[in-house]
């Protein structure tokens, strides 16, 4: 077990430290921007996979660590000496103060009670900041300059990106090993039975303040990360989208899994980038796999390939490649179906072309990867209607298919999932 | 592991809990010895169940006092009074459904060896907690299944657990509240014998709905009815107390 672990870890640490280099200016900053929005969303993850406590108003620890840093970024521009790369820790410690007084409150009360607070304290401080320029620079927010450090300049997105992968990296090992000491097992059993740890002789109250403390400390060295890469954070890094955002990230991924948060954050700034360029829609497609994900994959991407592997030896692979790939093939009808309807009307809702068809009274074609269609069509529909069709007819028909041949294969369900449970000695 | 040589464990005196107007116990008076195997029986309604939530801090009494090795424990929260030495189990199985039966142990076992907010160490060096836990484990004869998640086990196995939760931080004096509840007859004289090895160092309070259990079990009772109670002795004179008989046994029973 030991071993895989530490060969994940440098499968990923490898092509992360040497590729970036090569990559140019938009992909290092969508690099940057994937690493920080992992470690949020494992830092959100510590609270609500392993503590079984969901925040609504994470983006409060994240936006707090941005705005520390920035302070502390500006007084370094004035001429206080300090050492920008240690300057995500200021971020860490302001999240950790946050954390320690909203986690007070909050986990006073459990389950839905609990969402509501976070909820309520984050929008407190949404509504709070573009009010108090002193602290948050009113509506326009704070900016500053990253300052050089022992020769290194920070001026270039590689050098910010560097220093992010290393703060994360140490992050995600500090929350790993976390899991691994007596507080982190109190955690897991927190979350499977609040009751009857105070029937052990655990304060829970405090044991649930110090769980969502290092969550906020953790989710504000993110906020700090971002801040340092971006040089800005206005009042809309506290908003209710920014919480929402987290909350996403961790379910698609999977928060029973360690590394899911990181896989779902990863995949979802990955998309926003390659897809804001190509369509505007892009977040109806994020909220459409969120839906599919929750409905069909509950334990997330992560949890997929979790059953998959911790089943290997039993699955019989050769009889499943077949029905697969049939299963893929599917999904990529309907995909496809999909997004030629969304994009359709995209476009014919789009201002230019409304103004365009009601001027001359026809429906010129339009444009869908690559393809051009005519959206006023009876051909483009049914052919929409069909593919999509034949592909929930591929599905229907593939799925049970699968079903039973996973049941000859494994044993029972897959296995529960869960963060690691056999540290056991 | 206690040294006090106070005869007695634990004293209620006077111990009143209503809610709103309603008087669920009504002035228990009782003690329990050190050492002892005492049961706790009464009717549905009599307010067993009350009883023992507060005695454990899950609720705060009304009125009288609970005083635990001569020290009060009333209004104490739970985790204060399992630090002072009392613990229970629960009629509902009340374990950590996605830990394994072993880590179940564990996290009592932590508790008894103070390492509650320990963020700097990993869990598998901490050898004598990993010993005691294993210990526990061989002790309720779950070894074979350590590494199985506590709610995969089958329900006998998890009331073995449940036990052993009840054990693991170390308390002296173990309250358990129907350890044989929905089981067979095979599995109940089982559970009895189980409960009879690991307890043998323990002062136990149990109430029991089967009266083998209680007959077989303990070395004395009390009969709780409507709030108070009606007789406390041995076995024997409590199958020959008339109001018992009157009130709750029948003769049945007997």
């Amino acid at each position: 077990m030991m071993r895989t672990r530490i060969v994940i870890g440098v499968l990923m640490a490898v092509p992360l430290v040497a590729v970036p280099p090569l990559l140019g200016l938009g992909w290092q900053n969508t690099l940057n921007s994937m690493l920080i929005a992992s470690l949020f969303a494992a830092a959100f993850n510590l609270l609500m996979g392993q503590g079984g406590m969901l925040s609504f108003g994470h983006s409060a620890f994240y936006g707090v660590g941005a705005f520390a840093v920035l302070h502390v970024m500006k007084a370094a521009e004035a001429g206080f000496p300090f050492p920008t790369p240690l300057l995500p820790l200021v971020g860490g410690i302001a999240g950790l103060l946050l954390g320690a007084a909203a986690g007070f409150l909050a986990t006073m009360r459990s389950g839905v009670y609990f969402s509501l607070v976070t909820l309520a304290l984050a929008e407190l401080l949404h509504a709070l900041a573009p009010n108090w320029s002193g602290v948050f620079g009113g509506e326009s927010g704070l900016s500053s300059m990253r300052m050089p450090w022992l020769g290194i300049d920070f001026g270039s997105p590689i050098e910010v990106y560097y220093l992010t992968l290393a703060w994360v990296a140490v992050s995600l090992a500090l929350l790993y090993a976390y899991t691994c000491t007596p507080f982190g097992r109190l955690t897991l059993a927190l979350r499977d039975n609040e009751r009857r740890i105070r029937f052990m002789g655990f304060n829970a109250h405090a044991t649930k303040t110090l769980v969502f403390s290092i969550s906020g400390l953790f989710s504000g060295i993110a906020g700090g990360l971002l801040a340092i890469s971006t040089e800005t954070a206005s009042y809309g890094i506290l908003s209710s989208q920014v919480s929402a955002m987290v909350v996403i990230h961790t379910f698609v991924g999977g928060s029973t899994i360690f590394l899911g948060p990181v896989l779902g954050a990863s995949l979802f700034t990955l998309f926003s980038f390659l897809m804001s360029e190509v369509t505007r829609a892009w977040l109806l497609y994020q909220g459409l796999i969120f839906v599919l994900v929750m409905l069909y994959a509950p334990k997330g991407l992560a949890g997929i390939f979790e059953a998959h592997w911790s089943n290997r030896g039993r699955l019989p692979w050769s009889r499943l490649a077949v029905p697969y790939a049939a299963a893929l093939a599917s999904s990529m009808l309907i995909s496809g179906a999909t997004t030629f309807a969304i994009q359709i009307i995209e476009q014919v809702f789009s201002s230019p072309y409304k103004a365009a068809a009601l001027g001359t009274g026809v429906w010129p074609p339009v444009s869908v990867l690559g393809v051009s269609v005519l959206p006023a069509s009876f051909i483009t529909w049914l052919m929409i209607a069909a593919a999509f069709a034949a592909g929930i007819a591929g599905i229907i028909r593939t799925r049970p298919v699968i079903a039973t041949l996973w049941a000859d294969g494994s044993e029972g369900d897959a296995p529960a999932v869960r963060v690691p449970t056999s540290t056991a000695a | 592991m206690n040294t006090n040589a106070d005869p007695v464990v634990l004293v209620l005196n006077d111990l009143q809990k209503s809610f709103g107007d309603l008087g669920i116990m009504r002035g228990v008076n009782l003690a329990v010895r050190r050492g002892e195997r005492h049961a706790v029986i009464g009717p549905n309604g009599a307010g067993k169940s009350t009883l023992f939530n507060l005695i454990s801090g899950a609720l705060p009494p009304s009125g009288g006092s609970i005083r635990l090795n001569g020290r009060s424990i009333h209004g104490f929260a739970p985790e204060r009074i399992n630090r002072m030495g009392l613990a229970r189990s629960f009629q509902i199985t009340s374990v950590f459904g996605r830990m394994s039966a072993l880590e179940n142990l564990r996290i009592g076992v932590m508790a008894r060896h103070g390492v509650r907010f320990d963020l700097f160490s990993p869990v598998k060096a901490k050898r004598r907690i990993n010993d005691d836990a294993h210990a526990l484990l061989e002790r309720i004869k779950l070894r074979h299944r350590a590494n199985v998640p506590a709610a995969d086990l089958t329900y006998s196995e998890q009331r073995s657990l449940e036990i052993g939760m009840t054990l693991a931080t170390g308390a002296e004096m173990i309250l358990l509240d129907e350890p044989t509840a929905g089981m067979s007859r095979e599995e109940t004289a089982y559970m009895v014998e189980l409960i009879r090895e690991v307890t043998t160092d323990k002062t136990l309070m149990v109430v029991e709905h089967d009266m083998s259990v209680v007959f077989g079990l303990c070395d004395r009772i009390s009969v709780l009815v409507y709030g108070t109670i009606l007789a406390t002795g041995t076995p024997d004179e409590i199958r020959a107390s008339q109001p018992v008989r009157d009130a709750y046994l029948g003769t049945e029973a007997v």
